[in-house]
């Protein structure tokens, strides 16, 4: 049987709002293979971006065990978290968020000057990325200056140039009109199969979902597998 | 209508941010307003008594020193038929009560001859008062108000010091004032009786002046002139007006000083108000893109900007004008403390909330603000609604700036520099020059921002790693947040070392002078100080015995008197001073050697730096001085240093002092120790024989101690004032960084998921901060230093004419730098704080 890289046990977790309390999760399980592509499917706020933040340890779960990578991320201070992310993950975000003072070559390189592994070999396959997503000619500029399509492109470059073990996507495609969604989709499948590393991708779209091996939806606070619509693989 | 809601949901969206705004326009409008406030009730209190005292009175005739004989005032009355003229006699003393000393000024008049000059003291009869005033010995009237606050009632006995001697008042009633006015005019005078004055100041058969009220015109004119023929020499009339105005001119310079420190204050305040209403512009760049592109015209974008600013200015100006309420009543203690100290002594018993000074802070806070808020504002609307959404574009525009801005900054300080080297500016000239270099110089700082950044790049990446260089670069990427902010951080710092080089120079000078000035080891004085700067004489017997001391191998007797003279009284000091010394004199032109024998002969006398400054004299010029024989004009033989005063003294030998005032009286004595005697056993000697005179006797060392403690407590209110400066400051070092790190939440929550630790966001921010800290502070040095050289070479030689030494102490340079580096650090633990304790899911949920 394949190892599982991210396991979830009995995962409970609710935020206060007010003075209530929302459920996010409650009794979730899961487990996702290395290499595997499993997409999360879901109606806005059940708590899709939640469960990613859990994986990649931004957040932490109010009971039940998280592994990635056989750690178990719950026994993790907040530091051990945060090194654990820089090395492991790579994260898109759907509205890009990359750094607005830094150029693309430096949003680019800024996972590996958090690593402290800058060598020249690794400033090359950061000009190597930028070139595979078609953005060596705009290296230089400021991100505000680029247009959404090519602001998600170096976002995905920024999150595979240390090559992760699981690249985190959250509604990659959500701000992209559909052209672009797919040239993003593409480089996904580029680079991200290329690489073998494991993608957990948060969407809406039926369309990007036939990409994944495996879907899971968020049905009354727990993780259910759903048959794929079709695969493109 | 709901673009004014809109800006009134971003001031209150932004609590912290907009507080520490308003923070900053509070403080520099509380600074201003309680300078201003302290200055008006100082110059008030003195103007108001000295108009009361004065009444009806249009012309003072006035003698030397000594005073006039009683018998003028009958000549004049009697037998010159002048029926509108009163005799009046006055000093100082001390009121002693258990809470404390307090000092008023005594004015003894004639109650009979009172009516044409005075309104309160014309009504004796009629109030009761008349008889004890005239009958009981110590007998004097007193304010009620004034008399209630020291919980004084009528028939009460009070303890007075009077020229050294402990006695007893005895309070005969109440002064009952006209108007309000004349209320404050009284507040710190006490009124006797002619002879009851005389007595208690150890004047009998003298007066101080006469009071007279001659009508206007030819009629007048005519008195005028047929008074002035029948007065002996040495007397003088002068208007009633002038003595006044004098004393009043002599306070200008430092009271113009207190303002423009007060105004640096407020410079800064504004820089803190340009560089919030900058942030609150570019932190809404995508929302006022968004109303642009919705139809918001420009104009509008501009009203709500401004809009924004004076809602800022408005409660930053109320705050600051209660604050300054309750620091102009300090500020009111330090100046009368300073003008008592230097000038003459006044009484302020209370800062009165002057209308003309409320307003100047009202207008002045919300105009600083309006008119830093305006380039946000034109920021906000010169920018097409795309460019308005791109943060780079604005950054990007500032570097195209930064040439520019350095160019004009270079033109402003030559501009200030121009300023400098024209001397008729006077002071205002010298404020506004400097005022021209420190905005001309915050103007070249971003270009130096850049530089520092990209040089200091490698050597942060080397020391501190990826986050030491993440930091260099943070500083130059957004320089439209971190130039205001270092600039802000630069003027405040520089104002701080600017103040403490010139402080620290003068006092420097103050000490050498002391040294050369100070050669005897032992003075004697009246214990007395209630006079200010002039002490009341010794007892002749008393100076007598000293003078004969064994233990003494020599002495000097030394006189200090006002000498009033048509233009305003002017300080002559006479001494007789062993030749020895003299030599040793500090002289600034002429020489020791030179001018000894035409000194001691009384040929000559000396002039002090700044009286020569103000009269524009030079060695072998003439000094002409009201004398007891009439006017007359000394040659001057030498110009010393003198640090005592700043309107400057005229010095003369003893002798040339008495052949030309009837007045024999010795205020100071001072002792050289025979050999073998030390210092402490020739005091004590002293103190045996004077036996139980009041008088103090100081060894050399403990007067310059006093001396220095004296110039300490002068600056005291401009250790205020800077102190205040540096904390307007720090709040707008806190407001500038915090808003800057506040602005990156969302930047810096992304930083956090993708890997960096609490730990190392707390290195990018403070390392961030830090370096704006330790750039601000270097960079405030050079201006800091420049601001002292304009202070001492400038403001003071115009002010006062002191040459002053420069020197630069390290501690002050390190000092400042320190300052700005503990600041900036502790303006980024907040948003390092928030930001580690913030859940990065939370702020990347938050809107852009």
């Amino acid at each position: 049987m394949p190892q599982a890289l991210v396991e979830l046990r009995s995962i409970a977790k609710s935020f206060s709002e007010g003075d209530r309390e929302r459920v996010v999760f409650r009794d979730a399980s899961l487990k996702i293979e290395a290499g595997e592509w499993l997409f999360l499917l879901g109606r806005s706020g059940c708590g899709k971006s939640t469960l990613l933040n859990l994986i990649s340890g931004i957040d932490l779960p109010d009971d039940g065990e998280l592994l990635v990578g056989q750690r178990l991320l719950n026994r993790l201070s907040e530091r051990e978290r945060t090194l654990f992310r820089r090395r492991e993950i790579g994260f898109v975000f759907q509205s890009f968020n990359l750094i607005p003072t830094l150029t693309v070559e430096e949003n680019v390189l800024l996972p590996l000057e958090l690593t402290g592994e800058l060598t020249p070999a690794l400033r090359g396959r950061a000009r190597e990325l930028l070139d595979r997503v078609g953005l060596s000619e705009r290296a230089a500029s400021f991100p505000d200056r680029l247009s959404g399509g090519e602001q998600q492109r170096v976002a995905v470059a920024r999150a595979l140039v240390h090559r992760p073990k699981l690249v985190l996507a959250d509604e990659p495609t959500g701000n992209l009109d559909a052209q672009t969604g797919r040239q993003v989709l593409d480089l996904f499948r580029q680079l991200v199969r290329g690489t073998g590393a494991t993608l957990v991708l948060v969407t809406h779209s039926d369309e990007v979902a036939r990409l994944a091996d495996r879907i899971v939806t968020i049905v009354d606070h727990r993780l259910v597998e759903t048959p794929r619509p079709g695969s493109a693989r | 209508m709901m673009l004014g809601r809109a800006a009134l949901r971003n001031v209150l969206r932004h609590p912290w941010l907009t507080a520490l705004a308003v923070v900053g326009v509070a403080l520099g409008v509380a600074v201003v307003s309680a300078v201003d406030l302290a200055n008006a009730a100082a110059t008030r209190a003195f103007l108001l008594a000295a108009e009361t005292v004065a009444g009806r009175a249009t012309h003072q005739v006035v003698g030397g020193p000594a005073g006039l004989p009683e018998e003028l005032y009958r000549t004049i009355r009697i037998d010159r038929h002048f029926r509108a003229c009163a005799p009046v006699v006055t000093g100082h003393l001390q009121l002693v009560a258990p809470s404390g000393s307090t000092t008023f000024q005594l004015i003894g008049v004639d109650p009979f001859a009172e009516p044409p000059v005075r309104s309160f003291s014309s009504q004796f009869r009629q109030q009761g008062v008349l008889t004890p005033l005239m009958t009981r010995p110590g007998a004097v009237l007193m304010l009620r108000q004034t008399a209630a606050g020291l919980k004084i009632r009528v028939g009460d006995r009070v303890a007075a010091e009077v020229a050294g001697r402990r006695r007893e008042l005895s309070v005969a009633g109440f002064l009952e004032p006209p108007d309000e006015v004349a209320k404050v005019g009284l507040a710190s005078l006490l009124v006797a009786d002619v002879a009851t004055a005389q007595e208690l100041f150890g004047s009998p058969g003298r007066l101080s002046r006469i009071d007279l009220v001659l009508p206007e015109g030819s009629d007048g004119e005519r008195q005028l002139a047929e008074l002035r023929s029948a007065l002996p020499p040495g007397v003088t009339v002068v208007p009633a007006g002038a003595r006044a105005g004098a004393l009043d001119r002599m306070t200008r310079s430092f009271r113009l000083n207190l303002t423009a420190l007060s105004l640096l204050a407020l410079v800064v305040g504004m820089f803190l108000i340009y560089n919030t209403m900058t942030f609150s512009v570019i932190r809404r760049r995508r929302l006022i893109g968004l109303l642009r592109a919705v139809g918001v015209t420009r104009r509008e974008i501009f009203t709500q900007v401004m809009s924004e600013a004076l809602l800022i200015g408005t409660a930053g100006t109320v705050i600051g004008l209660g604050c300054g309420i309750l620091l102009g009543a300090e500020l009111t203690r330090l100046v009368t403390r300073t003008i008592n100290d230097l000038y003459f002594v006044m009484e302020v018993r209370n800062a009165p909330l002057l209308p003309a000074a409320l307003a100047k802070g009202c207008l002045l806070g919300v105009l600083a603000t309006l008119a830093a808020a305006c380039p946000a504002a034109l920021e906000a609307t010169s920018a097409p609604p795309r460019a308005v959404l791109s943060r780079s574009l604005i950054e990007e525009r500032r570097r195209r700036r930064v040439p520019l801005a350095c160019l004009g900054g270079f033109l402003l300080m030559s501009l200030g520099a121009a300023f400098f080297s024209y001397p008729a500016g006077g002071i205002v000239g010298g404020f506004a020059g400097l005022f021209a270099v420190i905005i001309g110089y915050a103007a070249t700082i971003p270009a130096v921002l850049l530089g520092a950044s990209r040089l200091l790049r490698p050597a942060m990446r080397r020391l501190f790693g990826v986050i030491g260089g993440m930091s260099a670069r943070g500083v130059a990427v957004s320089l439209s947040r971190t130039g205001v902010a270092t600039a802000a951080m630069v003027v405040a710092v520089s104002a701080g070392i600017g103040v403490s080089i010139m402080v620290g120079g003068f006092r420097l000078t103050v000490q050498h002078w002391l040294e050369n000035w100070l050669q005897a080891d032992v003075y004697v004085r009246s214990a007395d100080n209630g006079g200010g700067r002039y002490r009341p004489p010794l007892d002749p017997a008393l100076v007598e015995r000293l003078s004969r001391l064994p233990e003494a191998g020599g002495y000097t007797l030394s006189r200090r008197v006002r000498v009033e003279g048509e233009g305003g009284p002017m300080e002559v000091f006479s001494v007789s001073v062993p030749r020895e010394s003299f030599l040793r004199y500090p002289f600034k032109a002429g020489s020791p050697a030179a001018a000894v024998d035409s000194f001691q002969r009384g040929d000559s006398v000396l002039i002090s730096e700044p009286y020569a400054y103000r009269n524009h004299l030079r060695p072998g010029d003439r000094v002409t001085l009201p004398t007891d024989r009439g006017r007359r004009a000394f040659p001057v033989s030498g110009i010393i240093y003198d640090y005592g005063s700043d309107t400057g003294i005229v010095i003369m030998s003893r002798s040339c002092y008495l052949q030309n005032y009837r007045d024999r009286a010795v205020d100071g004595m001072s002792f050289y120790a025979r050999p073998q005697v030390t210092p402490a056993r020739l005091a004590a000697a002293l103190r045996r024989r004077g036996g139980s005179a009041a008088i103090s006797v100081i060894l050399n060392a403990e007067l310059k101690s006093a001396t220095m403690t004296v110039f300490d407590r002068t600056f005291a209110i401009t250790g205020v004032l800077r102190m205040l400066t540096t904390v307007v400051a720090f709040v707008g070092i806190l407001s500038a960084l915090m808003a800057m790190q506040v602005e990156r939440a969302r930047e810096l929550a992304v930083l956090r998921a993708v890997g960096l630790t609490p730990g190392q966001l707390w290195g990018v921010v403070c390392g961030e901060t830090a370096l704006i800290g330790v750039v601000a502070g270097l960079l405030a040095l050079p201006l800091g230093i420049v601001e002292a050289l304009v202070l001492v070479y400038v403001i003071n030689l115009r002010s006062f004419g002191w040459t002053m030494q420069f020197s630069v102490a390290p501690a002050y340079l390190l000092q400042a730098v320190l300052l700005s580096v503990v600041a900036a650090l502790l303006a980024g633990v907040y948003p390092s704080i928030a930001m580690a304790r913030t859940s990065p899911a939370d702020a990347l949920k938050e809107e852009e």
